[in-house]
């Protein structure tokens, strides 16, 4: 059990960094090579190479070596892990009626200005 | 009927919403408005079908560039009542038809619309079939759930540090 949790606070830690999250958000549509991750941020690759480090250490994901291109994928089981399937399921609900709550809301008010 | 809700497969969100019913109506019943909001930007979303009576076909496809568009859910409406309920599942298609596959899993929602002093109480009750596979999950584009799994457990670790 205790195992687990500082599995999970090593998991969540990870996640305190904006980087990090753009490079799951990333790899969550399917695995991915060091260059094409890096390439969005304007950072040095030694520096980039300290977040897939770090994500790769706290087992968000894991990284394969062919010749002399490194390639990511997640560690679904981290994402298990992290959060039930349900969950997953209920935060893509919640996300859809934030926006639709915004898209009324937005058309209600620019009706009323008419 | 009032369906029962299976905490270990189903889920249940309400909102009020500050706009009149018929607004939070149209915006689920039109469907250049529902494309807005369905799916979150930057995927965009396209309504093939949206035949609003019992048996009608619901078909929606997404792209992550606007161009290509790929399946997201074909579904079939059991149950329309205008402005106030609307069910759909995806375990069937379009005229009562058995689905032959589901993504990624089969559910069933039953969205509500109520009067509310401030102005729509919006519910969703979704009911889930079983767990789905989280594989299939990935390859349908449900990648934006994830997105949002992942900023939501990240507020959660900001606000405790």
């Amino acid at each position: 059990m205790e195992q687990y949790q500082e599995q999970l606070n090593g998991l969540f830690q990870a996640l305190a960094d904006p980087t990090r999250r753009a490079v799951l958000g990333r790899l969550s549509r399917g695995p991915a090579s060091i260059s094409e991750l890096a390439e969005p941020f304007e950072m040095a690759l030694p520096s980039f190479m300290k977040h897939i480090r770090s994500l790769e250490e706290s087992g968000w994901i894991q990284t394969r070596k062919d010749g002399r291109i490194r390639t990511c994928s997640i560690e679904t089981q981290a994402f298990a892990a992290a959060d039930a399937w349900l969950s997953a399921q209920r935060a893509i609900w919640e996300a859809r009626t934030d926006r639709l709550e915004q898209f009324v809301v937005a058309r209600t008010k620019k009706e009323k200005r008419r | 009927m009032t369906p029962v809700l299976n905490t270990e497969l189903d889920l249940a969100i309400s909102r009020i919403i500050k706009a009149p019913r018929a607004a939070v109506w149209a915006a689920w019943a039109d469907p250049r408005s529902f494309e807005q909001w369905w799916i979150p930007a930057p995927l965009t979303c396209k309504v093939m079908e949206m035949d609003l009576q019992p048996g009608g076909a619901f078909v929606t496809r997404m792209s992550e560039n606007g161009q290509n568009f790929t399946p997201h859910l074909n579904a079939c409406f059991l149950d329309i009542e205008t402005e106030r309920r609307i069910i759909f599942s995806n375990a069937l298609t379009g005229g009562w038809r058995p689905a032959k596959q589901y993504y990624p899993t089969a559910l069933t929602a039953i969205i509500t619309f109520k009067d509310h002093p401030q102005g729509t109480d919006y519910a969703a009750h979704v009911m889930h079939k079983d767990a789905g596979d989280r594989g299939t999950h990935h390859e349908m584009g449900f990648a934006d759930g994830w997105d949002t799994v992942i900023d939501q457990l990240a507020q959660q670790v900001e606000s405790q540090q």
